[in-house]
């Protein structure tokens, strides 16, 4: 039997112990993705369905079991653990995003299988997928703090996700410098590029600006998370 | 912030702490102490503010004015002050799909045991819980009494100094709640103090030191037992079961009778040393169709708290 020392163990081990939920959570992301990278489809779709995918299992997942967890009294237990908030909710989204990147694993090695010649977007793709998936679950975290139910936190994430995405230039190119410079600001966008890069289409920036774009999201995402530790578990 | 000391003895101190929230229920300008190895009880009704102070005690909710110290530390974030508290709350909330161990495991690393201890302390907690034939089973199948013993077992492991215990004996059996009764008073002979919300005024009348009476998230009485029992002594409970509800007119009225409440078909009269039970069966049968069981007992806490505010406490009942 394993046991759990530290935040982080305990989420893993408890992921691995839910055999049947583990099977489905690693499998419905590659059925999207399987068409989507093996059918031949124009790259900008394939890279628009496999960016909101990353994305979406970020946001949900964290969200919808911290509002269950404070729904059945664990908020309040992990409230008096002597951990402080920031480093609690560091390392529950911290082991959550790292599960959500298993879970999002298979689709990288998917694209990597069918494009082995892109590998210079390879950094950048990993990267980009480790920083939208941390504030991924960072929005959704937040939005746990006002929803009653997880039916409802979904709501609260996907509201403010799909124009941010849009903005991203995720649903059309941008054009024009003021958007273009605004997807700049947008982690999503530099995870877009990457997945372009990756599937051998027509990204508008270099890799390594790619790379270091997500690189500065998943830091500021990290120093969010944990400034926003009180923030996420102490509220009522 | 100051570790305790000789010249504060207390290990936890609250002064005019309140914590409101919206619709103006809350708990309002309570003061406490608690010294080592002294129970307190917290006392009072549904929705009389007793788990919303319990939580602030225990460093699960933040209060909106007044403090609180821990062994002279006012803050409640501070590791060192989380780690000398063992606290059950009233959900007995846990990870459902980790077991029983495994939960209690986690628990005891997060506060500080080396594996070593951990284990140690666990086989014999488990043990003495009766959980040990169930510590291999998920949480998810636990009764709601293996889930409060559980909760038992993760407050205890760590060796706290401050057990703050929410309804302590809320689903235990009649073995478990007396184990615990002994567990308590064992571990107050070594310094450990605890507060504990309830309204079993046996468990308090045996265990507790101190008790705090709470109404309307007011602290209305305080005190400790054998003196708030002194004001109904020789005094006397009377309770009758009806076949069908009734009011309590003319019944307050009656020479001798101290307080009166009515719950459903359940009427409680506490009657002054002269009184005669008889009276309030001869006054209760011209409006009742008929008094099914009448029962007369010595006063407890529970007519202590009817006599102040005119409500039962629930668990007083029985």
């Amino acid at each position: 039997m394993m046991l759990p020392a530290t935040i982080w163990q305990r989420e893993a081990i408890e992921f691995a112990q839910r055999r049947r939920a583990l099977v489905i959570k690693l499998a419905f992301p590659l059925l999207i993705a399987i068409p989507l990278v093996l059918s031949g489809a124009p790259v900008i779709y394939a890279a628009m369905g496999i960016t909101m995918l990353i994305t979406i299992i970020g946001s949900i997942g964290a969200g919808a079991v911290l509002t269950r967890d404070r729904q059945s009294g664990l908020t309040l237990r992990y409230r008096t653990l002597p951990v402080t908030p920031g480093r609690l909710l560091l390392e529950r989204l911290g082991s959550n995003a790292a599960i959500d990147f298993l879970q999002v694993l298979p689709i990288l090695l998917l694209i990597w299988l069918r494009h082995p010649g892109t590998v210079a977007w390879w950094p950048a793709l990993v990267m980009g997928t480790a920083a939208v998936l941390l504030i991924g679950n960072l929005l959704g975290a937040v939005a746990s703090t006002v929803s009653d139910s997880p039916g409802e936190v979904m709501l609260y994430v996907v509201i403010p996700l799909l124009p941010l995405l849009f903005i991203a230039g995720v649903f059309t190119p941008a054009t024009g410098p003021i958007w273009l410079a605004v997807t700049r600001l947008m982690p999503f966008s530099y995870l877009h590029e990457a997945v372009l890069g990756a599937l051998a289409g027509s990204p508008t920036i270099l890799p390594w600006e790619a790379l270091l774009g997500a690189f500065g999201f998943l830091v500021g995402a990290a120093g969010l998370t944990g400034r926003l530790g009180r923030r996420v578990l102490e509220a009522e | 912030m100051k570790d305790a000391t000789a010249s504060e003895p207390n290990l936890l101190a609250a002064s005019g702490l309140s914590r409101r929230y919206r619709g103006g229920k809350g708990v309002f300008d309570v003061n406490l102490k608690l010294a080592p190895g002294e129970i307190l009880g917290l006392m009072g009704p549904n929705g009389s503010g007793k788990t919303t102070l319990l939580r602030m005690l225990a460093t699960a909710a933040t209060p909106t004015s007044g403090g609180i110290k821990w062994f002279g530390n006012s803050n409640p974030r501070d590791p060192s002050v989380r780690r000398r508290l063992g606290i059950m709350l009233d959900q007995p909330a846990h990870f459902d799909q980790m077991t029983g161990y495994q939960n209690a495991w986690f628990f005891a690393r997060q506060f500080g045991l080396s594996a070593q201890f951990a284990r140690e302390r666990l086989e014999e907690l488990f043990n003495w819980s009766g959980l040990a034939e169930a510590r291999d089973q998920l949480v998810a199948e636990y009764s709601l009494g293996m889930k409060r013993r559980l909760n038992l077992v993760e407050a205890l492991v760590h060796r706290p100094a401050i057990l703050m215990l929410d309804e302590p004996t809320l689903a235990l059996d009649y073995r478990g709640e007396l184990e615990l009764i002994e567990r308590l008073q064992l571990l107050t002979l070594t310094g450990t103090a605890v507060v504990m919300t309830t309204n079993d005024v046996h468990l308090v009348e045996r265990l507790c030191d101190y008790v705090l009476f709470l109404h309307e998230g007011r602290l209305i009485r305080e005190g400790r037992v054998p003196d708030l029992l002194s004001e109904v002594a020789g005094s006397k409970e009377v309770e009758l079961q009806l076949n069908s509800p009734t009011s309590l007119d003319g019944l307050r009225e009656l020479p001798g009778v101290e307080a009166a409440s009515v719950e459903g078909d359940v009427v409680r009269v506490v009657l002054g040393p002269d009184a005669n039970p008889a009276r309030v069966l001869a006054v209760l049968s011209d409006t009742a169709d008929l008094v099914s069981t009448m029962r007369v007992r010595r006063p407890t806490l529970g007519d202590v708290f009817l006599k102040l505010t005119g409500v039962t406490l629930p668990a007083s009942r029985r």
